[in-house]
């Protein structure tokens, strides 16, 4: 992943300094396209290596390891960017609430940031597991879908302070039938689970993951589980399995699909040793109210290129609740471009012609009027 | 013309990110790739192969596609007009000639001609962060489509050009 992609080689230096928080695709790309123009640019990440998700959640099958050390390579070697790693940068929140903040050895704030730098990006993504709201989903046995994947990533840097949950002979039930959830009953499979089952309260054809990706998961021996979802945890010190209600298939509701009717009256239990919601992460961007940010959800759309604080941006995952690389890397170079014409505007003290709000409309995300809502893929 | 550089896709390797269509959307304003989803889930770029013998410069009425010097398939807007036939559209089996509703003239790659011209490679290749994408001449590209990157063309084909009942 060439981040610098839109030149050869770096220019002069402008003079100017950015500092980004975040080394995944939206921050990267940011990083990319301002160090192309000269800035001075320093990615801070809590994690001890950059590419975020791409390194850390998505599994190397999907995207190879060396696609994004290359890019960040070059960033390094050419362009002059700065790593600083397993540096959180903090809010109010207390530390080590998401998933992947083991590895932060510094803390910088950001008032540190904003003072050292011209401007902040804060590309900080979606980390924060998305809760199921059932009674006993906080049993141990008891995972998100990064919960369960960002180990078996991270292990490799420090086997110390992470393990990969052990899933060996293990009955494994996987909730939801997103991409994160089949790259869960794969790598569950491949660990060595006695079983693996996915539950999903629509069916196969609904599936956001495609239906593709169904068999290739039943290719490989899990199974899938079609109209339930789960209404409690079971067990006392540990999961020993969950309580899941018979759904059926009613109206289609606002993305396209038919929705979910549970039918509280046909309960079913089944045994698990483990069990993984693999049903998204919510974003949780470092000072969230005062940058204006606390409102930010799953596939709102709108845009917002920099924050109550002046001269502080915000892109990807963090600004837009979880999507895609490819969205997130728009993003982070859209905000990018933002933050450099700001900076421009201001050394010549023409702050007040910076427009900061231009709407994002779903066209713009998706391919306009030829694209039907189901070709629309986002969930 | 053989022996020229283009871009491949090998499906088999992509993961839908849209990373390609997004870079492509922030250099040339609107997306010359699209990332589209079939109804099963099949997550496909489509995008022009700029073929040796392209249909599309055949069947466009005012020739406003037209073979350029290094074997790509360049669209003259000022001469498109988007016009009625669309056969254009109809023609390429790739489906990688786009109607936008936002500009008169139709929209296609030109292998990011400026880009090109300054000896830079395409965007979209340069940020695929699954090494799905290749800029790569026809003998590169012959042993790039492996028997698995063909079963996933395939796929993706099928419902390009759906079988007629």
């Amino acid at each position: 992943m060439n981040f610098a992609f839109l030149r050869d080689a770096p220019p002069r230096s402008n003079g100017r300094s950015v500092a980004v928080i975040g080394a995944g695709p939206s921050g990267l790309a940011a990083t990319g396209f301002l160090a192309g123009l000269g800035y001075k640019v320093r990615v801070f990440d809590k994690l001890p290596k950059a590419g975020g998700l791409m390194v850390f959640g998505i599994p190397a099958e999907r995207i190879p390891e060396q696609s994004i050390a290359a890019g960040v390579k070059r960033l390094e070697q050419d362009f002059g960017v700065e790593f600083k790693l397993r540096t959180k940068i903090c809010g109010s929140d207390a530390m080590h609430e998401d998933t992947g903040d083991h590895f932060s050895s510094d803390l910088t704030s950001l008032g540190e940031l904003t003072r050292d730098h011209d401007a902040v990006i804060i590309c900080t993504g979606s980390w924060r597991p998305r809760k199921m709201n059932i009674p006993g989903e906080d049993l141990p046995g008891v995972y998100s879908g990064l919960e369960f994947l960002f180990p078996i990533r991270a292990a490799g840097y420090d086997s110390q302070k992470l393990k990969a949950v052990d899933v060996t002979d293990k009955t494994v039930l996987v909730i939801g039938a997103g991409f994160s959830a089949v790259d869960v009953a794969l790598a569950a499979q491949a660990h060595g689970a006695a079983q693996v089952k996915m539950l999903y309260r629509r069916t196969r054809h609904e599936a956001p993951c495609g239906i593709h990706d169904v068999c290739t998961m039943e290719d490989a021996g899990c199974e899938m589980a079609e109209l339930v979802t789960p209404v409690r945890v079971l067990g006392t010190d540990r999961v020993t399995g969950v309580e899941v209600v018979q759904c059926q298939l009613g109206e289609p509701d606002a993305s396209g699909r038919r929705c979910s009717l549970p039918d509280s009256c046909a309960k079913a239990e089944m045994d698990a040793d483990i069990v993984v919601a693999a049903i998204g992460e919510i974003a949780a961007p470092p000072f969230a109210e005062e940058l204006g940010l606390d409102k930010v959800r799953k596939n709102e759309v709108h845009w917002l290129h920099m924050t109550k604080l002046p001269g502080v941006f915000v892109a990807g995952d963090a600004l837009t609740g979880p999507s895609k690389i490819g969205k997130a890397v728009y993003s982070g170079l859209k905000a990018a471009k933002s933050l450099a014409a700001w900076l421009s505007l201001k050394a010549e003290d023409r702050e007040d012609e910076y427009s900061d709000d231009e709407v994002i409309t779903p066209q713009d995300w998706h391919s306009g009027p030829l694209e039907t809502p189901a070709a629309k893929g986002s969930e | 013309m053989a022996g020229h550089k283009t871009i491949y896709i090998d499906y088999s390797r992509c993961i839908g990110c849209e990373t390609c269509e997004a870079v492509c959307r922030f250099t040339h304003g609107l997306p010359r790739v699209n990332m589209t989803r079939a109804k099963d889930g099949v997550m496909m770029p489509l995008y022009c192969r700029h073929c040796e013998t392209p249909y599309c410069v055949r069947a466009c009425p005012r020739g406003a596609l037209l073979k350029g010097r290094e074997g790509e398939v360049l669209l003259e807007p000022a001469l498109c007009e988007g016009c009625e036939t669309k056969n254009c559209l109809l023609a390429c089996p790739y489906g990688g000639i786009f109607m936008t509703m936002m500009t008169e003239a139709m929209v296609k790659c030109d292998l990011c001609l400026s880009r090109r011209a300054v000896g830079l490679g395409p965007a979209c290749v340069e940020m695929c962060p699954c090494g799905a994408m290749f800029y790569a001449d026809p003998d590169e590209i012959a042993e790039l489509h492996t028997d698995f990157a063909q079963a996933a063309e395939k796929r993706v084909l099928a419902h390009i050009r759906p079988k007629v009942k």
